[in-house]
């Protein structure tokens, strides 16, 4: 389904991402983890196309090459990234933005826009399950969210956009344990055999909960091991040394 | 200097032609040659540095006075909901019957209960000189009207005069609560110049909300001065909304005299083209245990230009009191300019004060954040835009009118 060859990234000059390849199955759970520095973060902005990046390789998405589409085209595409910070927009209320995003992702796949009835019967249905409440929603967009209220926001926007691709991009970080698994459970109810995800991990904790297929170390700006889910247990253990150089 | 010849011509026979008595003449001939002494406003002068006036008002250096033949104001251009209206048609001032216990609105007949007291401002001068109209509204002690008063000033496609001016008194007695909102509407194509002077007092423990709306004022210039005095306990909440302005000043002076008195005075400015908006707002503290606030916010497209000059000024024997002020402008362009001038002037020195400005671009995260849920890049920019401004509107303590401005604002809120 995800098919990247040779990625590579750089900023000024830098190279972060030097030929990375990675191929991801339709309905598959890939973690990524690595060290501080390795390109991990460099990775999610490749994959959904943030500006400032120099950028070549190819990444095959449902045939198409997500390299030659912009940002919302391929979030169109049903590409869609969880943010480590969800950015604070403030004056952009939540529901709308919901909406409006919601709406842009359905008329550029050729379906009607829903109407404002419609929208609220579908969050409601979506938000109860996260446990996000009415006051929340009303709130503009992040502003005065806590850290744990962010990035269920995050996997609210996950349920209803309905990506095929998700891109998890350090969603544990700053979460306790409670936080920790509303966050887990939203992914898991998530997991359908038509869409995959990409989690990207500075520890193995999140993987306790949910389970990957695959994962992978990340060194350097390149892929040095693969292995199942294992294989995060041994780096729990025994740290990411034996992979720098 | 300008030739005022003419200017002095059209006042002769404009003192000529006003039935008044004999003490407003007086008052108007000694702010006309007051307004002589310096004549228009000059970009040297530090208090008009910024001013779109300082050139714009040269174009009035003849001012001819036609009322004209228009009686009727369109009614689809009336607000939705139950209020009173006061209507200005090319400046002549039309008034319903208003039938409710404490509520008084009425032509401000030679503006007996004014202060006359000519200033240094000079347009606030020429205007004292010349206006012929205006309202007067009082609220008697212990009253709250809960329709709000809509106040329209008007300009239709038959107005063929170069210059209107009013002169306007809002009283607020003793415990009393009311909600104005004034709304301009410009349909005249012609280049003329409106001036206006608004006195508020707000007595003891009163409440008044001031809304103003001001949009495309096409080849008008325009200068609102309103002064408000504050007693006791009481609170003044005054907001503007303009969008795509021209040769526009709006200046306000806020006296707070009494303890507890508070006052917001907050404003968003969206502009286009070569618009230019100035505003400039004096929060004078006289008293001990005031508080008051200044939020301006301002979106420049193209090559418009916006201008903030704001102070707080602290009066040695005003001490605890807060004094805040905010303001921020996203810079569309490059050619759109934003100048901005906060002044502190504090003689007490157990007091809080507070002042930011900055201008700047649209964040680039927030806009990366919104196109990766799918969201183009125009409306993504559409958004925040809108959410820059709406963030004042929010603040607003009105309902009914929190929803108004954004509806304007084409942003939704709660509502999606």
């Amino acid at each position: 389904m995800i098919e990247i060859t040779n990625l590579k990234a750089s900023v000024d000059e830098k190279e972060i991402l030097k030929g990375l390849n990675l191929s991801i199955g339709k309905g598959e759970v890939h973690a990524i983890m690595g060290p501080n520095g390795s390109g991990k973060s460099t990775l999610s902005y490749a994959l959904s196309g943030k500006e400032g990046y120099n950028i070549s390789g190819e990444i095959k998405f449902n045939k198409k090459n997500l390299l030659e589409l912009n940002t919302e085209e391929r979030a169109q595409e049903g590409v869609f990234l969880a943010l480590q910070y969800p950015t604070e927009i403030p004056g952009v209320f939540t529901k709308n933005f919901l909406r409006t995003s919601l709406n842009s992702i359905r008329k550029a796949n050729g379906k009607s826009e829903l109407n404002a009835i419609e929208f609220l019967k579908i969050l409601k249905e979506k938000s109860t399950e996260l446990k996000i409440n009415d006051e929340m929603l009303a709130r503009p967009l992040n502003v005065g969210f806590s850290g744990g209220e962010k990035k269920r926001n995050e996997i609210l926007q996950m349920s209803l956009l309905e990506p095929s691709f998700i891109i998890m991009d350090e969603t544990d970080s700053g979460l306790d344990i409670d936080a920790l698994k509303i966050v887990s459970n939203g992914v898991n109810t998530l997991r359908d055999p038509d869409r995959s995800f990409l989690i990207i991990t500075h520890y193995q904790r999140l993987l306790n909960y949910i389970k990957p297929d695959f994962v992978h170390v990340l060194s350097d700006g390149k892929i040095v091991k693969t292995g199942d889910w294992k294989l995060a247990l041994d780096l729990e253990k025994e740290g990411y040394e034996q992979f720098v150089n | 200097m300008e030739n005022y010849e003419n200017i002095k011509v059209n006042f002769d026979s404009f003192i000529q032609s006003l039935e008044s008595d004999a003490d407003d003449i007086e008052f108007r001939k000694k702010s006309f040659n007051h307004f002589l002494t310096n004549g228009f406003p000059k970009a040297k002068d530090e208090q008009w540095k910024y001013s779109p006036l300082t050139k714009d008002l040269n174009k009035f250096l003849s001012v001819e006075f036609s009322k004209s033949a228009e009686q009727n104001f369109p009614e689809e251009l009336k607000e939705n909901y139950d209020h009173y209206p006061i209507v200005f048609i090319d400046g002549n001032l039309q008034l319903d019957n208003v039938q409710e216990n404490g509520l008084k609105i009425v032509k401000n007949e030679k503006f007996l209960k004014s202060v006359k007291k000519e200033g240094t401002n000079p347009v606030l001068n020429f205007t004292n000189a010349f206006a012929d109209e205006g309202y007067l509204i009082e609220v008697e002690p212990n009253t709250v009207i809960s329709k709000p008063i809509v106040v329209y000033n008007f300009y239709s496609n038959n107005f063929s005069s170069s210059f209107v001016s009013a002169k306007n008194f809002i009283l607020i007695n003793e415990s009393s609560e009311i909600t104005i909102f004034e709304k301009n509407i410009y349909n005249s194509d012609q280049e003329y110049l409106i001036t206006s002077n608004t006195e508020v007092f707000l007595a003891k423990n009163s409440k008044l909300k001031k809304y103003n709306v001001n949009e495309e004022n096409k080849h008008s210039t325009i200068f609102n001065f309103t002064k408000a005095n504050l007693d006791e306990g009481s609170e003044l909440e005054h907001f503007t909304f303009s969008k795509n302005t021209n040769s526009c000043r709006d200046e306000t002076i806020v006296n707070l005299n009494g303890k507890n008195s508070f006052a917001s005075v907050s404003g968003i400015q969206s502009l286009l083209d070569s618009n230019n908006h100035e505003i400039k707002l004096n929060i004078n503290h006289n008293e001990e245990f005031t508080e008051s606030s200044q939020f301006i916010k301002s979106a420049l497209h193209d090559s418009s230009t916006a201008a903030f000059q704001g102070k707080i000024f602290v009066d040695s024997q005003a001490q605890k009191t807060d004094g805040y002020q905010l303001s921020r402008a996203l810079l569309l362009s490059d050619k759109a300019r934003f100048f901005s001038k906060p002044e502190l002037e504090i003689y007490a020195d157990d007091v809080k004060c507070s002042h930011g400005s900055s201008s700047g671009s649209i964040d680039d995260e927030s806009i990366f954040y919104l196109r990766s849920r799918g969201i183009n890049e125009k409306d993504a920019k559409e958004m925040m835009i809108k959410g820059f401004l709406a963030e004042v509107i929010d603040k607003l303590k009105d309902d009914r009118f929190k929803k108004i401005f954004f509806t304007k604002l084409g942003h939704d809120s709660e509502n999606v």
